[in-house]
């Protein structure tokens, strides 16, 4: 260690705590400069061997309130602390040492932080995609057909809310009563004694959305779109067939307790508990509802088969699904429709009309007349 | 033995307050809301650092690192509660009792025990990263035990329609203190929870009042003018209580053998200090905006061949020119932003900050000269920092 190469300053004073006990000492303090390793020297009252800290390790504690005095402390874990109420010191200390704003830094932090960030969202993706929706499947088989209706009931009231404004009432049901004999009309002839947990609810919503959908409990909901939509009762009978599917593979109670769960981590998620947009987000999820490719086949498989059993024609559900796939430009019905959420319908269609059996005679869904008071089911 | 006291006093000033909590605030608005732990770590070592018993400052060690990663360890833990949890209670809701009302209260209410949990833990990491005279603070972990403690407690609390409010406060903040530490010492809180009764007397009349408009009401609808008596009278006897349970707490608190405290926080000063704080900081809000309006006005009207008064510009405003409607929600968004951000910062300047240097600064350390026995307790590593508080959004200002 060299000597000093210029006179050491008047020793100032400050307060001293060793990070050992809860002492504070009154210490003298010097800058020692020496050629390779100049210190702050920290001269204890009892006369102990003096402390020297590096000036280069010396550190600022940061945002301090008061201003007049500096903090200081060193590099690393050490918790001894100088406070040093002399501003001449305070300047010519942070004239002499280099590293006084220099921050802490751990050459990991970044790493680990990567690492658990991406630790974090894959968790959280891993139980919305998957630990909740296999739980949803279990539950879904052991709900009973009582608590899936009263779950069909809420979810059926909260859709006819969130798509209207009038909060009193929801969006209204559709009733004409010719409409409804010739909706009644349909449902018998599909319905010929299957034997489904629940009845069968069939609703039409006013609406222009060209859509349907089922819910839990044996809801199944028309738009006034799609009625209007069809050319042919053919074409709804289609359609109804497969929400009729849905339902017998209980979907919609999987979609439901599968939504259910992840609408409270969304929540979590988004600062917002059993809050409005939680409720929204669950009835939009139901009326898109985006079943997986398979689900959407084995509906289209069932309807096939009802139809067949019937004796009515699968072909011109095949051609709704076509129109369904060429209206893609028109934003309101494809992009919220359950129908259309899958974009091979043209195999879908394919499939329909192959799986035909009927051909071009047979006896019609509906009379004509029927077919007109059904499309007209919510003028009244 | 001699009797030493040390006095609080406090240092900091509003500007450099509001220019941190300024600054902070836009990088937490930039970053969208990941800065947030930054912010928090910084307030924190400013509002510690302020607070001087004996002239000695406070210190924050915690960092914003160790709370953006507790945060994240918090949310995993969460999302699988609340998921599995949701799920569940919405199947047995609907398989036992054929709604989901219940499945809504239980969801609500299966959050009250983690919201008490994250709380004590939120506690515990603050007092860990807290250090006077070098030697940190410490509490014993026992978060599931405070959680239903607090949970029985506020039952008790909500059931006698607050009249077991100030039992409580007592016995909650009892469990705290005595398992808190400043180095190896222990604090203890002695006295008993009817030595808080004193200090609810206006709290129990404002309840006894409102209580009483309801039932008259319940006859007579003119009973419930009464309300505009008592709530005043409720809201003013808690304040008070607040208040002036924490005076007798503190008086009741030990550290070691012989070190006591004082405290003499002034109920109309605490209140004073929310009206007037409120009060200024809207008005600056309200003055801003106006400023900022009239000078959005005044630049439209005078850099553009605009006319911001006549039909064109309407017209303007109506048409569906992207880029005039993409100006717009900008300047509003900015402006909703700017308000809650400037609320945030004004709050802290004109409210938080007063109202701790006013505890600060009535509140002193009896027999401190048994300090100096006092020695240093080991870290407390607690790799999820208050995550759960975070995650849970508890703790609104600091
Ligand atoms: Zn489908």
């Amino acid at each position: 260690m060299s000597m000093t190469d210029q006179p050491p300053l008047t020793p100032s004073f400050a307060d001293y705590m060793d990070g050992e006990t809860a002492r504070v000492q009154r210490v003298q303090l010097e800058i020692i400069e020496h050629a390779d390793r100049s210190v702050l020297r920290i001269t204890l009252p009892d006369g102990g061997v003096p402390i020297d800290w590096p000036l280069a390790d010396l550190r600022l504690i940061p945002d301090q309130a008061d201003k007049k005095a500096a903090v200081l402390g060193q590099a690393g874990d050490n918790p001894a602390r100088v406070v040093v109420s002399d501003t001449d010191l305070a300047a010519r200390l942070t004239a002499v040492c280099p590293n006084l704003k220099r921050r802490h830094k751990d050459p990991n932090v970044l790493k680990r932080l990567a690492v658990l960030s991406a630790g974090a969202v894959a968790s959280v993706a891993l139980i919305i995609f998957v630990l909740v929706p296999v739980m949803a499947d279990q539950l879904a088989l052991m709900l009973p057909a009582r608590g899936e209706k009263a779950l069909g009931d809420t979810t059926f009231e909260q859709i006819r809310q969130a798509l209207t404004e009038n909060t009193e009432y929801g969006l209204p049901l559709c009733d004409a009563p010719d409409g409804l004999v010739a909706l009644n009309k349909m449902l018998d002839r599909l319905n010929p004694g299957t034997d489904f947990p629940y009845e069968i609810n069939l609703h039409v919503l006013d609406h222009e959305m060209v859509n349907a959908f089922a819910l839990p409990g044996g809801h199944i909901v028309l738009f006034r779109g799609l009625l209007k939509d069809a050319t042919s009762p053919e074409e709804v009978a289609g359609v109804l067939g497969h929400e009729m599917g849905h339902v017998d593979h209980r979907d919609p109670t999987r979609l439901a307790l599968r939504s259910a769960g992840s609408v409270g981590v969304l929540g979590l998620l988004l600062g917002d508990f059993a809050g409005g947009a939680a409720v929204l987000f669950l009835t939009e999820r139901l009326i898109q509802a985006q079943y997986s490719r398979g689900a959407e086949a084995d509906s289209d498989t069932y309807a096939h088969a009802l139809l067949g059993q019937v004796g009515l024609p699968t072909a011109p559900m095949g051609d709704f699904f076509l129109r369904l796939g060429g209206d893609n430009t028109d934003e309101d019905t494809s992009l919220l429709s359950h129908l259309a959420s899958h974009p091979d319908l043209k195999g879908r269609a394919q499939a329909a009309v192959d799986a035909d059996q009927v051909g071009e005679v047979y006896t019609p869904v509906l009379s004509v007349t029927e077919w007109r008071d059904l499309q007209n089911i919510c003028d009244s | 033995m001699e009797i030493q006291t040390l006095q609080t006093d406090y240092a900091g000033r509003r500007w450099a307050l509001f220019w941190l909590a300024l600054k902070s605030s836009i990088l937490t608005v930039l970053t969208l809301g990941f800065y947030r732990f930054w912010m928090k770590t910084r307030l924190r070592r400013f509002y510690w650092s302020a607070i001087r018993p004996g002239g000695v400052p406070l210190e924050y060690t915690g960092t914003g690192v160790e709370k953006l990663m507790g945060f994240l360890i918090a949310v995993v833990f969460m999302a699988f509660y609340i998921g599995i949890f949701n799920l569940l209670l919405m199947y047995v809701s609907f398989s036992l009792l054929n709604d989901n009302f219940a499945a809504y209260a239980m969801s609500f209410i299966g959050i009250i025990p983690i919201y008490f949990y994250a709380q004590y833990r939120a506690r515990r990491y603050i007092l860990a990263r807290t250090r006077w005279r070098g030697l940190r603070f410490g509490i014993d972990p026992a978060a599931w035990a405070y959680a239903w403690r607090a949970l029985l407690h506020w039952l008790g609390t909500i059931l006698t329609l607050g009249i077991l409010y100030p039992r409580q406060i007592f016995w909650l903040e009892k469990f705290r203190i005595d398992r808190t530490w400043f180095g190896r010492e222990r604090f203890v809180q002695e006295g008993g929870w009817t030595t808080l009764l004193p200090a609810a007397t206006h709290l129990y009349i404002g309840i006894g009042l409102s209580i009483l408009a309801g039932v008259i009401g319940w006859f007579n609808p003119v009973g419930f003018a009464l309300l505009g008596l008592s709530v005043p009278w409720l809201v003013i006897g808690l304040v008070h209580f607040k208040v002036q349970s924490f005076r007798i707490l503190t008086a009741n608190k030990r550290l070691g053998g012989a070190i006591r405290f004082h405290a003499a926080p002034r109920t109309g000063r605490v209140f004073g200090i929310y009206l007037l704080g409120n009060f200024i900081a809207s008005m600056i809000l309200w003055l801003g905006l106006m400023a900022l309006v009239v000078g959005i006005v005044v630049f439209l009207a005078m850099f553009s061949q605009l006319d911001v008064f006549s039909e064109d510009f309407d017209a303007l405003l109506d048409s569906g020119d992207a880029i005039v409607q993409f100006g717009l929600i900008g300047v509003l968004a900015l402006l909703y932003f700017s308000v809650f951000v400037f609320w945030g910062v004004l709050n802290q300047v004109f409210v938080t900050m007063p109202l701790l240097r006013h505890y600060a600064e009535t509140t002193s350390i009896a027999n401190s000269h048994q300090l100096v026995l006092i020695s240093q307790r080991p870290r407390d590593e607690f790799s999820e920092a208050e995550g759960f508080a975070e995650a849970l959004d508890i703790g609104a200002a600091i």
